[in-house]
């Protein structure tokens, strides 16, 4: 639980994006999405641009903020990337009369950034005689996504159907007799299901008779199983360490990742403990063994393993019963 | 001079009203009765000395023979006409086509001031709409009884209120309300540059068709909103005692006049007073002479004193319609009504009604009352509330602005020309064209092509309504459907779109004149769709509503189109597979003990000796086991790993103890209390300067 030294704003700042412009090029609107918080910037398809112009307005609580002990205060918009370290910020100017919507634009150079960016906006004010403290921030952040076509957050492990044996990603030619490949490297996990192994694609697209759609619900969930352990895994294994030596929450889809399981392979912790807990055991490799079936439990519970394959047994067994009779 | 009426049926009306014969006025100046015939048909004019004479003759002088804009003898006095019973013994119980509508104000402030659009008289300017909530009781309440000749309504009323018929309940609650709590409410509604009710007391015209008839749509304009004459029904359907007072300024001269035409109506179920059946309407007006409509009360020209006293007052003489719903009421509202008892909230009766008039005002004309820099809006509309001729709530302008602000942002760039091809900011306005086939009159001629203007803009959080709907319009820009676009794709930028078809799309729209009229014949009752209905099969084909489903299936692509068609997520893979990759769907956590302890509370300030002093509330999950954690603080910073500071003094307080520098929290407790205050030596930097965060963490080396 946090507190301040001083107060603080208790009403909502909201952030907005209003207009994007890339090279001298007015983007349409919906390159944007303000329910989803995000920009797109790869709907144009090209990747030779140089900066992206992103215009926004945020709205402060007027009332509270004339009523309040703050002096001079100022709005700055905020674009960071944990990947790249980079941060960049501009200073937005009040709209109207009251000064409830504050308007700006800030420029995100393409050189500066990786895949994604965060967008946020901090009230900054005198208190008590002390000048530039923050006072209030947006709580939900845009995101800039340099990579996605459409502004939605991506919130899927993905999925790569592409022949191993003759695709255009030749690392995968190794594993042309494999069914399918799981890899995290990449800004998003991604499983390369293999066209070329036959019949795997036909049977994960497949519907129909009770039979086939169990089967196919449990090669499922087998993949699924390995994608989860495999992300747990190098999840875990990229976390960065603070000054103290504490290990920090890695964003992106690893804190989904490691949000979402660790309450399965360490229940009873909160979050941070369960964190370091598992930093700890991993680094120290005591207890780490140990914690294989706890991990293997986690994985098979977001694979959904218990449901499918209970699925598969009743429908095999209903089958079995009827050709019997 | 004013224009006054023709002398022929003048002077027949002043020898009815002074019961003369033809024959006798003939004596009366030396002539024939074949000369005064000729007269009253128009075959002849009387010379000036003869007009003179005739001015003797009837009692009054030169000049009103002359102008004529006047009767030469004061009518009879005004009285109640009660319809009598059908002699076939059929009763009515009510009137069906209030029944059509609910009695609620927001349907009554549509469709009254729809009739007011669309009776709207100089198309340059704006219709003017006020609507006046007025409270009686006591001395003018009993003075407005006695205008409307109450004692005599009296009998008609209780007769009617015994009934077990919906009607009679009604009615019984109304005289009730009156009567207990010595309170009525006027509900007045004006309209200024309208028509007025010209035309006949019974013959076809705005008269009749408002006063005497039922379902006669008399609209002047074929781009009228309503067209199955409902709407008036919703004036006497809002009065609780069935009761619509009327003066009227008209825009067309009656009986060679214009000011103060008066009529009230009343429907009553069907009921027995003195022994003597009424069938159930009845008028209130002055009995009238004409030979086959004897005593039938017809509107009369009042004095303006009469016209006071009956709360009927016009500001001025342009022309229009007053309307005075008497005991006004609000279903809707009513339940509040009954449990009120106290002063305080009878007021807010009348001030919820005006309030609700405002909002409906609003959402239902917002489109009307939109202006651009150089477009008049169609119509302007204010609400006030009276009691007892005090104002108590001054009179508002409906500004349409308020609850519609994305939506008449979009008219208002359409009408000064600001609109853009393509959305690239938040609060321009994208126009696209959509095309109506409108297909020829019961197959006759050619398909002419209309086309409707589609305005799209980003929604706000004003906005009264949901995201993401096209309204469509028509005619003097009314709402006829707010429906939702389908399939937009994911992430769409919440947005409000407009359809202006027919004559909405302006003076200018091609075919907007057969448009209208095919939309118009589309549209059921109620007036809030576009589909199949008898008349537009009859009148066109009927298969004619399938170029309705394509125009609005094109106006839904259009609207798609603006607001950035996407393409579809290539990446996607087996669905079977997809589902169980989801970043955000963790299963919910499994039976395991119920979590950790958390601080629920947390009290803080920073002491003098610049120490952190907190007092923090920890919610413990039920277990077995005493928990034992660490309380720790860290200075809150923007970015990298939180400094953690140490505490000088660690004080256990309910449920728990400090033993090792951890809290001992007692087994099964729910909760616990602490206090602490931080080692200042510890603080990187002084602790005024940073946020300061306070968490519990497990004690190394104890059980999970």
């Amino acid at each position: 639980m946090k507190v301040f030294p001083y107060r603080t704003l208790a009403g909502e700042v909201a952030l907005r994006v209003t207009a994007v412009k890339q090279d001298q090029k007015d983007l349409h609107t919906s390159v944007f999405s303000g329910d989803e918080r995000v920009v797109a910037l790869h709907q144009v398809e090209r990747d030779d641009w140089t900066y992206a112009r992103i215009g926004v307005t945020a709205t402060l609580p007027v009332k509270e903020l004339d009523e309040g002990p703050w002096q001079d205060v100022s709005v700055v918009l905020v674009l960071t990337e944990k990947a790249t370290n980079a941060r960049t910020t501009a200073v937005l100017r009040p709209r109207g009369s009251d000064n409830a919507e504050w308007t700006g634009r800030i420029r995100l150079w393409r050189a500066a950034h990786r895949s994604q960016a965060e967008l946020s906006v901090s009230v900054v004010a005198t208190v008590d005689g002390v000048p530039g403290r923050i006072i209030g921030g947006s709580e939900d952040n845009w995101v800039v996504d340099l990579t996605a076509r459409t502004p939605v957050r991506r919130r899927e492990l993905q999925i790569n159907e592409v022949d191993f044996a003759t695709g255009s990603e030749e690392w995968l030619r190794p594993f042309k007799d494999a069914p399918w490949i799981v890899e995290t490297s990449g800004d998003l996990p991604t499983v390369h299901l293999n066209t070329g192994f036959e019949g795997v694609s036909e049977l994960l697209n497949s519907g129909g008779a009770p039979l086939e759609r169990a089967v196919r619900d449990m090669l499922a969930t087998q993949i699924a199983t390995d994608i989860w352990t495999a992300v747990f895994h190098s999840a875990v294994s990229d976390l960065e360490l603070d000054e103290e030596g504490n290990p920090e929450w890695p964003g992106g889809w690893r804190d989904a990742v490691l949000r979402g399981m660790l309450s399965d392979v360490l229940p009873g912790m909160s979050g941070i403990d369960a964190l370091s807990e598992i930093h700890a055991r991993r680094r120290e490799s005591s207890g780490w063994n140990e914690l294989q079936p706890r991990i293997s439990y986690a994985a098979g519970r977001r694979a959904k393993v218990a449901r499918n394959l209970g699925t598969a047994i009743r429908v095999l067994d209903a089958s079995q019963k009827a050709s019997k009779a | 001079m004013d224009v006054g009426e023709d002398f022929g049926p003048w002077l027949a009306r002043q020898l009815r009203l002074l019961d003369i014969s033809q024959a006798e006025l003939g004596e009366r100046v030396g002539l024939t009765r074949a000369a005064v015939s000729a007269w009253i048909t128009g075959r002849a004019v009387p010379r000036e000395d003869m007009m003179r004479r005739i001015a003797t003759a009837i009692g009054t002088d030169p000049g009103t023979v002359h102008t004529r804009t006047t009767d030469a003898v004061t009518g009879r006095p005004v009285s109640w006409y009660h319809r009598p019973a059908h002699k076939d013994g059929g009763r009515e119980f009510g009137n069906a086509a209030a029944f059509a509508f609910e009695a609620d104000v927001e349907v009554l402030a549509r469709e009254a001031t729809q009739n007011s659009l669309d009776e709207r008289l100089d198309r340059t300017r704006p219709v003017r709409v006020r609507y006046t909530l007025h409270e009686l009781s006591g001395e003018p309440l009993a003075r407005f009884r006695d205008a409307i000749g109450w004692a005599y309504l009296r009998p008609h009323y209780e007769a009617a209120a015994a009934q077990e018929q919906k009607v009679g309940r009604v009615i019984a609650e109304g005289l009730r309300d009156m009567n207990e709590r010595d309170r009525l409410v006027l509900l007045r509604v004006d309209d200024y540059n309208a028509s007025g009710l010209t035309g006949d007391d019974y013959e076809d015209g705005r008269f009749a068709a408002v006063v005497r008839r039922q379902l006669d749509s008399n609209k002047s304009d074929d781009g009228a909103g309503g067209s199955y004459g409902l709407g008036k029904a919703t004036l006497w359907a809002a009065s609780r005692l069935g009761l619509v007072l009327i003066n009227s300024t008209l825009s067309v001269p009656h009986e060679g006049r214009t000011a103060r035409r008066l009529i009230g109506r009343l429907d009553l179920p069907w009921r027995v007073v003195d022994g003597q059946a009424c069938a159930g309407p009845a008028w209130f007006g002055e009995p009238d002479t004409v030979p086959g409509s004897e005593n039938v009360a017809r509107s009369w020209w009042a004095e303006e004193e009469t016209v006071e006293r009956l709360h009927l007052t016009r500001e001025n003489d342009e022309p229009g319609t007053s309307f005075l719903v008497v005991g006004a009421h609000d279903v809707a509202s009513g339940i509040n009504e009954h449990t009120a008892s106290d002063d305080g909230d009878e007021d807010e009766s009348v001030q919820a009604m005006h309030k609700k008039l405002l909002i409906a005002l609003a959402n239902n004309f917002w489109a009307a009352m939109t202006s651009g820099e150089n477009t008049s809006p169609l119509l302007e509309a204010s609400v006030r509330t009276l009691r007892n001729g005090v104002v108590v709530m001054k009179e508002q302008r409906v500004d349409p602005r308020l609850v519609q602000p994305s939506r008449t942002r979009a008219l208002k760039a359409y009408f000064d020309g600001r609109t853009v091809d393509e959305l690239t900011e938040i609060g321009q306005v994208a126009m696209a064209k959509v095309p109506l086939k409108v297909p020829a009159v019961r197959g006759h001629g050619k398909v002419a092509e209309h086309e409707a203007v589609l305005l799209v803009t980003a929604a706000e959080d004003a906005d009264d309504g949901k995201p993401n709907h096209m309204v469509t319009m028509r005619g003097s820009r009314m709402k006829v459907r707010s429906a939702r676009v389908p399939d937009l794709p994911l992430g769409t930028n919440s947005f409000q779109a407009v359809l202006l078809a027919g004559h909405a799309a302006g003076a200018d729209a091609v075919e907007a004149d057969r448009a209208e009229a095919f939309l118009r014949a589309s549209e059921p009752p109620e007036h809030n769709k576009w589909g199949q209905t008898e008349e537009l099969r009859a009148t066109y084909s009927p298969t004619a509503h399938r170029r309705i489903a394509d125009f609005t299936r094109a106006a839904n692509n259009a609207v798609r189109e603006l607001v950035g068609k996407r393409k579809e997520r290539s990446e996607g893979g087996p669905k079977a597979l997809r589902e169980l990759l989801g970043l955000d769907g963790a299963p919910p956590a499994a039976a395991r003990g119920g979590g950790f302890p958390t601080i629920l509370d947390l009290d803080a300030f920073v002491d003098e000796a610049g120490a952190w002093q907190i007092d923090a509330e920890v919610k413990l999950p039920l277990r077995q086991d005493p928990w034992v954690m660490n309380p720790v603080a860290r200075f809150e910073v923007r970015s990298g790993g939180r400094p953690s500071v140490g505490w000088a003094r660690v004080v256990a307080g309910a449920n728990c103890e400090f033993v090792d520098g951890a809290l001992r929290f007692k087994a099964g407790a729910r909760s616990a209390t602490f206090t602490a205050t931080t080692d200042v030596s510890t603080h990187p930097v002084r602790a005024a300067l940073a946020g300061l965060i306070v968490d519990l963490q497990k004690t190394k080396g104890a059980p999970a």
